[in-house]
């Protein structure tokens, strides 16, 4: 299932031992760089560096993270047309001569810089993704000050949705035994009456779950035990390197910041 | 001294139907009680009135030899004492790993963190889970899971843990772990009640069997003897134990001098056909 194999890729890739904390500011602050970037060049080098660093370093086999990125870069893709297309106003660079639809300049660097940006915000949230499992996430998000009840609704949902996942799955084969997905119609009928009977089972599962955690002197919040690991666990060489490579990006942001393709 | 102990306990579902009848049930410190009864005949409604999920509508319920008053108070020390693990382990396991699982309990029990992390490394060694805290309980198979349940009840130190089928669905070896590790505890001293349909293993580990059928008690006492009166047996949708249906065969259709009480386990079959058959 994709499922299984992203949430086992972010538990057993190469990088997981590396301080959580580390990657998600590494991971942050390379996405706000990329956003600050008012050229295309440094996004398009940070989803280079990004992709780099998740299949030789990580060694997320590069076949799946192709297939992770596809949707993402054609959604970019579509999005880079358009909006050549339809935005903006200056010299025609190409014209299609039917309906009046040109390319014009404007149009067309800022479709490169949305997808560019596109493409770099996605590799960075991807290697998030990849390499740390959620479960560690969970503690930096409480780190971050989100809100315990946040938190705490994300952990429930995050286990479940294996479990609720192992039950579609299995309603689905039951179903497919049975021919119910045979034709057009009846593969709508099947499928609303798995949703529905999902439900009712999540339903029940809730309840079960909240006698079970009644038996364990449940009494309303989840106290954790778990103290973040800190910073510090990374590395004075990690840090430094994080900063430096930060610095080199900005300066790259500052250098391109008046290049444009025309 | 029992540890749990129910007098004339009856319980009605919220619609008025009848889960169960005046069931009189004691756990005595130290021992394996086993419960035996068909599906739907009450054995997980019981369960949760061991710990106070739910109320009966007439009888009382003591634990420790006190009658349960259903105050705030009394019911969070009551379910510390009273640890159960339920039938399917993904009902209980909800946290996402299984270390912070485990450490649920002892965290709602209020105690310090060194503790809390002492208790869950114990709990989970004894399963033979340690090392597996910061897995998922979704990379886990059926019967790991089921260990950790109960590493998730050990952490709390109660006097009795009570299980719901506790080897259904696992295959014979996760089935046999689960055992071990109940009989391991009880001769450390856990008094333990085991809800279940493997009427074969009943007689090698419990001291004591309850049968129940349609929400009442129908037959109580040693494997031997409740064993010995088949009729209840069939009756309630149960079967006697392989071995004892075998004697049971060899002395009817065969005219073999296999008396009552028949032997129950592969042991006490051997030493009944050893005696017969020296030649």
């Amino acid at each position: 299932m994709f499922n299984n194999t992203l949430d086992s890729y972010a538990h057993y890739n190469n990088l997981k031992n590396i301080n959580t904390f580390f990657k998600v500011i590494f991971a942050i602050t390379t996405m706000l760089v990329s956003l600050i970037s008012s050229s295309p060049v440094v996004p398009l080098l940070i989803a280079l560096v990004m992709s780099f660093l998740i299949v030789s370093q990580a060694k997320i086999p590069w076949k799946f993270y192709l297939k992770f990125l596809a949707l993402p870069f054609f959604f970019g893709l579509i999005t880079f047309i358009f909006m050549a297309f339809f935005f903006g106003v200056g010299a025609h660079i190409l014209d299609l001569g039917i309906f009046n639809l040109a390319v014009t300049e404007d149009g067309f660097n800022l479709g490169l810089l949305t997808f560019s940006r596109i493409l770099a915000g996605f590799t960075c949230m991807a290697f998030l993704a990849l390499t740390i499992p959620m479960t560690e996430l969970f503690s930096e998000l409480e780190r971050l000050k989100i809100p315990q009840i946040v938190v705490e609704l994300a952990m429930l949902m995050y286990r479940y949705i294996f479990i609720f996942l192992d039950e579609a799955i299995n309603m689905y084969h039951a179903q497919e035994t049975r021919l119910g997905y045979s034709s057009l119609p009846k593969s709508f009928k099947s499928m609303g009456m798995l949703g529905s009977n999902l439900f009712i089972r999540t339903w029940i599962r809730g309840e079960q779950a909240h006698i079970a955690m009644e038996s364990r002197c449940y009494t309303g919040s989840l106290k954790t035990s778990k103290s973040p690991e800190s910073l510090k666990n990374a590395g004075k060489r990690n840090l430094i390197l994080l900063v430096l490579f930060e610095l080199v990006l900005l300066f790259g942001v500052y250098l391109t910041s008046n290049f444009s393709f025309f | 001294m029992n540890v749990i102990e129910t007098k004339d306990v009856s319980y009605k579902y919220p619609d008025g139907t009848p889960a169960l009848e005046k069931v009189n049930f004691h756990a005595p410190k130290g021992k394996i009680i086993a419960l035996l009864g068909p599906n739907g005949a009450g054995k997980s409604t019981l369960f949760l009135h061991f710990n106070g999920i739910l109320k009966p509508s007439a009888g009382t319920v003591m634990v420790d030899d006190e009658p349960l008053d259903y105050a705030k108070k009394t019911l969070m020390r009551v379910r510390q004492k009273v640890g159960i693990v339920f039938q399917n382990p993904d009902d209980q396991l909800f946290a996402p790993t299984v270390g912070e699982d485990v450490a649920f309990g002892p965290l709602n029990m209020g105690l310090e963190q060194d503790e809390v992390e002492k208790r869950v490394n114990e709990a989970l060694k004894r399963v033979g889970m340690e090392g597996y805290g910061n897995r998922p309980p979704h990379h886990l198979s059926g019967g790991e899971k089921k260990r950790v349940a109960i590493a998730g009840i050990l952490a709390m130190r109660p006097e009795i843990m009570v299980l719901d089928e506790p080897t259904s669905g696992l295959d014979p070896k996760g089935a046999s772990q689960i055992l071990r590790i109940l009989y391991q505890l009880n001769k450390e001293g856990m008094s333990i009640v085991i809800s279940t349909h493997d009427v074969d293993l009943v007689p090698l580990y419990a001291s004591s069997v309850y049968i129940i059928s349609e929400g009442q008690i129908i037959k109580e006492g040693t494997p031997q003897t409740v064993f010995d009166d088949e009729k209840t047996v069939r009756g309630a949708n149960l079967r006697l134990p392989r071995i004892a249906h075998l004697m049971e065969i060899l002395e009817k259709e065969d005219g073999l001098p296999f008396d009552k009480p028949y032997p129950l386990t592969i042991g006490e079959a051997r030493k009944e056909l050893l005696k017969h058959l020296k030649y």
